[in-house]
């Protein structure tokens, strides 16, 4: 009798077992989880059977949906996988999206264990310095059908970076997704208050000036109103030195981190953060712990100037809430030489240890195309990195603005700040919040700033 | 076959008695149970090795290193020294203390009123306990998002209640001066509800003939309480204490929700666990995140085997 019970027994747990390892063990033949399906039925071709992974950030879907701001429906990803691949006869793509939530710990999983061929990859300078990416430089040298004109200005030297052991800032990601930093304003407030819109350039003077202006009762309706908002806690960093650069400073220089030199501590570092305290008394409470714009971008808005603003914020949910004739942008502060603001947005890149380097490429230059950029802004509300978006009628439906959206895209400072997602980043916005909150005075502030950033700068090398 | 075993009869002459391969004896029996059960242990104990032991292996081996994840320089003890003398580091000590403290005095007194007076009412006991525990089984992400709105400067809850009778406002997570305050709020609020079913599940085992006793021998309502109550409660209040300020030490998801990985605004409310996701996640430096761990799990280490001193608690 005990020995049946012990045969039972055993038997339950060898069925357990394999139960798990079933469950857990990957499956060639199912899809990745994402809602992307394998094709059983490869048609022969050039690349049969080859099948790589792309990774993408954001607000990516397999299946067609309904956007939540606009209430139009969307197509799903599946569209671009089964033009890539009837483009490609044989060849598999497959997709894993994530969230933008953590997303450079999940990528750097991922490239550690190889799990994609392309990469969308914002934190490109620290990927590529560890010599996982593949240079692209051969792949567009070698392409006859690819030129690097197609893409708007600057997007390409923006991304650029350094290799393990290059010098030269090289190419190791296209721009795919565009992004940029500019000032939005509510026309209707300036019309009540009398006064002149922002012109297409401002200086701080122009801003500060016409936010004072603006601050207090509303003289047409009643409410209280703010002249200017800024976020000061997670991007007062970025607000802080394109405040410098529009007086024709900058961080700093370098880009490798034993060439870099910071100059937080600049006389236009520490004249913006004063300007910025002086911004405050004409803003809601809150803006240190990103509160106070709630109303921005409903009819209800008291807010007139909006520094530090990007497109994905504001473009289609302004449309969305039919304030798309109401709210007018304007470039962000800029040197003499017309440059300045924060280089954002998403390039793809390909991982060095991919197995199908020609079929990655071959995807790199699709997601490149009109097709996948179309498709991009209009299906996934994101900005397109190509010049021939300005021809699209989707494009046109939006263009007060898109176009000086394009225009901020073409002009930031560049290559990209290469701290901008390490410690002195967070060193800088801390000590912008210390000032804004009353704990130092700018000047103070960007001297802790510097300090402590070189001393990051000197434990790092 | 049979195996041989020989004894003696009691005449004392020798005897042998045959011993069959297919009896087994009560210890061999006793050990292939136990070997069963070892079997059924084995796949979690796998799960621990693999998902538990490695990870803290691993981290402490890269404390020792500068690691980026994939590039490593061996740098010693450097990543130790560094943390411990960054004031940065202390500052997210001090932090994580100021918050764990108020909300551990905070919490337990005011939940062990709460619990004496569910305990002593009649009629509506449940309802009281799940209200109160509510808050206890919301995710402290989404109530961390809620919080916001309600200590909003402008259009908070909080600040309208306190202007309607007169008290000043506060503008709360843009103050470093307050911030801290806004935590202490929600983290009092959301675990209140566990102390006070833990203080009423105590309460509910005192025997009602101590009270009794002390009735007879004419003790106030309060002197009960005094002295019957809280005497009984210890073992109680020392659990809620050790767990409260372990759960304390390793603060993180609310802090992150209202601050970000520096722990806005000025990192007032940055923690330690705030400190090791700014480190290791967002800047790439996964050997001071490891070692900044190290130093935290030693903090709490030590700071728990006070507590247990202090409460008297029997582990």
């Amino acid at each position: 009798m005990e020995k049946v019970k012990h045969f039972w027994l055993m038997l339950l747990f060898l069925l357990m077992v394999v139960i798990v390892t079933v469950g857990c063990s990957p499956d060639d033949t199912a899809g990745d989880g994402d809602g992307s399906e394998s094709n059983d039925d490869v048609v022969e071709g050039d690349w049969e059977g080859q099948t790589i992974n792309v990774q993408l950030i954001g607000d990516f879907d397999m299946e067609d949906s309904t956007d939540p701001i606009t209430g139009e429906k969307t197509q799903g990803l599946q569209v671009i996988k089964d033009e890539f691949e009837s483009q490609h006869p044989g060849a598999t793509v497959e997709f894993t999206i994530m969230p933008w939530e953590g997303y450079t710990e999940k990528t750097q999983a991922m490239i550690t264990s190889g799990e994609a061929d392309v990469y969308q990859m914002p934190g490109i300078a620290d990927f590529a310095a560890q010599g996982v990416l593949e240079p692209l430089e051969p792949y567009i040298e070698e392409d006859p059908d690819f030129d690097l004109d197609r893409f708007i200005d600057n997007q390409v030297e923006g991304w650029k970076a350094l290799g393990p052991d290059s010098d030269e800032l090289g190419i190791w990601g296209l721009p795919f997704l565009g992004d940029a930093r500019f000032i939005a304003y509510d026309k209707q407030l300036f019309d009540e208050w009398g006064v002149e819109y922002l012109s297409e350039y401002p200086t701080m003077e122009e801003v500060a000036e016409k936010a004072k202006q603006m601050t207090g009762t509303n003289p047409e309706t009643g409410e209280q109103n703010y002249g200017i908002w800024f976020r000061g806690d997670w991007s007062s960093a970025f607000t802080l030195i394109n405040l410098a650069e529009g007086q024709n400073g900058s961080w700093g220089s370098g880009f490798a981190w034993d060439e870099i030199e910071f100059n937080f501590d600049s006389p236009e570092m520490e004249s913006g953060l004063e300007w910025l305290l002086e911004m405050q008394e004409y803003a809601p409470e809150g803006l240190v712990s990103d509160q106070g714009s709630e109303k921005w971008l409903t009819q209800d808005n008291d807010i007139a100037i909006m520094l530090n603003q990007g497109p994905g914020d504001t473009i289609m949910p302004a449309y969305a809430q039919g304030l798309g004739e109401r709210i007018g942008i304007v470039q962000e502060f800029k040197n003499d030489e017309g440059v300045g603001g924060m280089f954002a947005g998403s390039p793809i890149t390909m991982a060095k240890d991919s197995d199908n380097k020609e079929l990655a490429w071959e995807w790199m230059k699709f997601a490149t195309s009109e097709t996948v950029q179309q498709y991009v802004f209009e299906e996934a509300n994101g900005m397109p990195a190509i010049q021939a978006a300005e021809s699209w009628e989707s494009y046109a439906e939006v263009e007060n603005l898109m176009a000086p959206t394009m225009e901020a895209m073409s002009t930031p400072w560049t290559p990209r700040y290469p701290w901008a997602s390490s410690q002195p980043r967070f060193i800088l916005t801390s000590e912008v919040e210390a000032a804004l909150t009353g704990e130092r005075s700018a000047k103070e502030a960007v001297e802790k700033a510097q300090k402590e950033s070189e001393e990051w700068l000197e434990n790092r090398n | 076959m049979v195996k041989g075993k020989i004894s003696l009869n009691e005449n004392g002459v020798e005897d042998t008695v045959n011993i069959h391969d297919d009896v087994e004896t009560i210890k061999s029996k006793k050990r292939k149970a136990a070997l069963t059960w070892y079997i059924f242990l084995l796949p979690s104990f796998l799960g621990i090795l693999l998902f538990m032991v490695y990870p803290i292996v691993e981290s402490f081996r890269l404390s020792f290193f500068r690691s980026n994840g994939t590039i490593e320089t061996f740098i010693g003890f450097s990543n130790f020294q560094l943390v411990l003398t960054s004031k940065t580091f202390w500052n997210t000590v001090w932090n994580t203390f100021f918050i764990g403290f108020f909300q551990i005095f905070l919490t337990i007194p005011l939940g062990f009123i709460f619990a004496s007076l569910i305990n002593s009412i009649r009629r509506g006991q449940n309802f009281f306990k799940v209200v109160y525990f509510l808050p206890n089984v919301t995710s402290i992400v989404a109530a961390a998002m809620i919080f916001q709105f309600v200590l909003h400067p402008e259009m908070g809850v909080v600040n309208y209640a306190l202007d309607a009778i007169g008290l000043p406002t506060s503008t709360w997570f843009s103050d470093p001066s307050t911030s801290k305050w806004g935590v202490i709020l929600l983290a009092v609020w959301h675990w209140i509800g566990f102390v006070i079913i833990i203080c009423l599940a105590n309460l509910q085992a005192i025997s009602p003939e101590m009270y009794e006793a002390a009735k007879i021998d004419g003790a106030s309502g309060l002197q009960q309480w005094l002295f019957i109550t809280i005497p009984n409660m210890s073992g109680t209040f020392a659990f809620l204490l050790i767990t409260g300020w372990i759960g304390s030490l390793q603060r993180f998801n609310e802090v992150y929700v209202l601050g970000g990985p520096n722990g806005s605004p000025a990192r007032s409310i940055q923690t330690m666990g705030a400190f090791i996701y700014e480190r290791g996640f967002t800047g790439f430096e996964f050997g001071i995140a490891s070692a900044a761990t190290y130093i935290m799990f030693v903090i709490i280490l030590i700071f728990t085997f006070i507590n247990l001193k202090v409460s008297k608690m029997q582990l």
